[in-house]
């Protein structure tokens, strides 16, 4: 499968990262043709400016600048975020990426008199690997915004059958060697059967 | 009271920015003090960078590059978040005052495990939202934004009353009439905040 992975994270020596190094080897040794975004690394500019904004609905201009990211999101058939969760929800560059990336046109048509309409229809599997400082019955407990904007706010725009795959470190301020490594390898496992 | 208001949107010309007028208006009539932070007019960075990120749980660290906006949440009283709803979610600019600073020390302190707030204290939340698609859609999604401001950002600061939540959903089809019920309806809210 065309697997493209996006990857936000600060710091290239996090575990974070690491979880996004493993995520890669694991899908590359499975077969699977990879493209990794790593948002930091390439200095992404997460903030839709006033141009954008204007360009927006204009599917002829509004991928001006990031026609990279928008061909990356149009060949890939599978898709996973790495990430640390942050506020319950995604870091400010992801949420930008998927701002200025995942405009009408690319990610969904605004029809004038219907609905909104999917356009990653080509998109058969999502998957989120993420850490989390709170807990995970915390989480439960204020909704899980950052969850359910992935696997149902984004996971929306994709194909009807689309497969999901949701893994978190929970409680990372309180992780040990022990529990990183338990989760490396549940990354692991579940990357070997995507 | 003294009131910030966190603003997000691109264009000056936009619904969000006769919302934000109305906002004003309506914190100004009931005599709060208003200090509005248009996030794209302060050209406020919101990529939490590699050494914050380092230097996150540390409240003694460097912190000047977000300093006075840190002063500003310290200072107020009461918060309005007012932004359009994009992809279910803030704008990246709002969600990165977020990531940047709502830092361990200004709203919260981890005493023995367990989040205490603080040191900002606010008594009174509203949060103001323009959605693209339909309210039945938003919720499908778990309404990412409505769940942050009533439960986390209510749990996070304990405000006197309930967070206030005001929605307009489907803006792509909104109609005048309901626009300009939504701008009364804002503005009647905000001078009973």
């Amino acid at each position: 499968m065309r697997v493209l992975i996006v990857h936000s994270h600060p710091d290239p020596d996090s575990y974070n990262a690491s979880l996004c190094r493993t995520v890669a080897e694991t899908l590359t040794r499975g077969g699977h043709e990879l493209r990794v975004i790593d948002l930091y690394a390439e200095g992404f500019q997460p903030v839709l400016s006033r141009e954008g904004w204007r360009a927006y609905e204009d599917a002829a201009r509004n991928a001006d600048g990031i026609e990279d990211h928008v061909a990356a999101l149009r060949w890939a058939e599978g898709l996973i975020f790495v990430y640390p969760t942050w506020w319950y929800g995604l870091p400010a560059m992801l949420k930008g990426w998927l701002d200025r990336v995942w405009t009408p046109g690319v990610a969904f048509t605004l029809p004038k008199d219907g609905p909104i309409a999917p356009s990653l229809t080509h998109i058969r599997k999502l998957g989120v690997v993420t850490t989390c400082g709170a807990s995970w019955w915390l989480t439960q407990v204020v909704g899980a915004p950052g969850r359910n904007l992935m696997l149902r706010g984004c996971r929306f725009l994709m194909a009807p059958r689309c497969k999901r795959l949701y893994l978190a470190h929970y409680r990372m301020d309180v992780s040990t060697p022990l529990s990183r490594e338990k989760f490396r390898a549940r990354v692991r496992r579940a990357m070997a059967r995507f | 009271m003294r009131v910030l208001v966190l603003y997000a949107h691109p264009v000056e010309t936009s619904f969000a920015a006769a919302l934000h007028a109305a906002v004003v208006e309506g914190l100004r009539a009931a005599g709060h003090s208003v200090d509005i932070c248009d996030l794209y007019a302060e050209n406020f960075n919101p990529i939490l960078s590699r050494s914050e990120r380092l230097a996150y749980h540390a409240p003694d660290a460097d912190r000047s590059a977000v300093a006075p906006w840190i002063a500003r949440l310290e200072a107020a009283e009461a918060l309005v978040l007012l932004s359009p709803v994009w992809n279910f979610g803030y704008p990246a600019i709002l969600k990165g005052f977020l990531d940047r600073v709502f830092l361990p020390g200004v709203t919260f302190a981890i005493d023995n495990g367990a989040v205490v707030p603080g040191p900002a204290r606010l008594r009174r939340i509203a949060a103001v939202h323009t959605y693209g698609g339909p309210r039945w859609a938003a919720f499908m999604a778990g309404d990412p934004p409505r769940r942050f401001a009533r439960r986390i950002l209510r749990r996070l600061f304990r405000p006197d009353r309930a967070v206030r939540y005001l929605a307009l959903y489907d803006m792509n089809r909104a109609t005048p009439s309901a626009r300009a019920a939504f701008l009364a309806r804002v503005a009647a809210e905000m001078k009973a905040l």
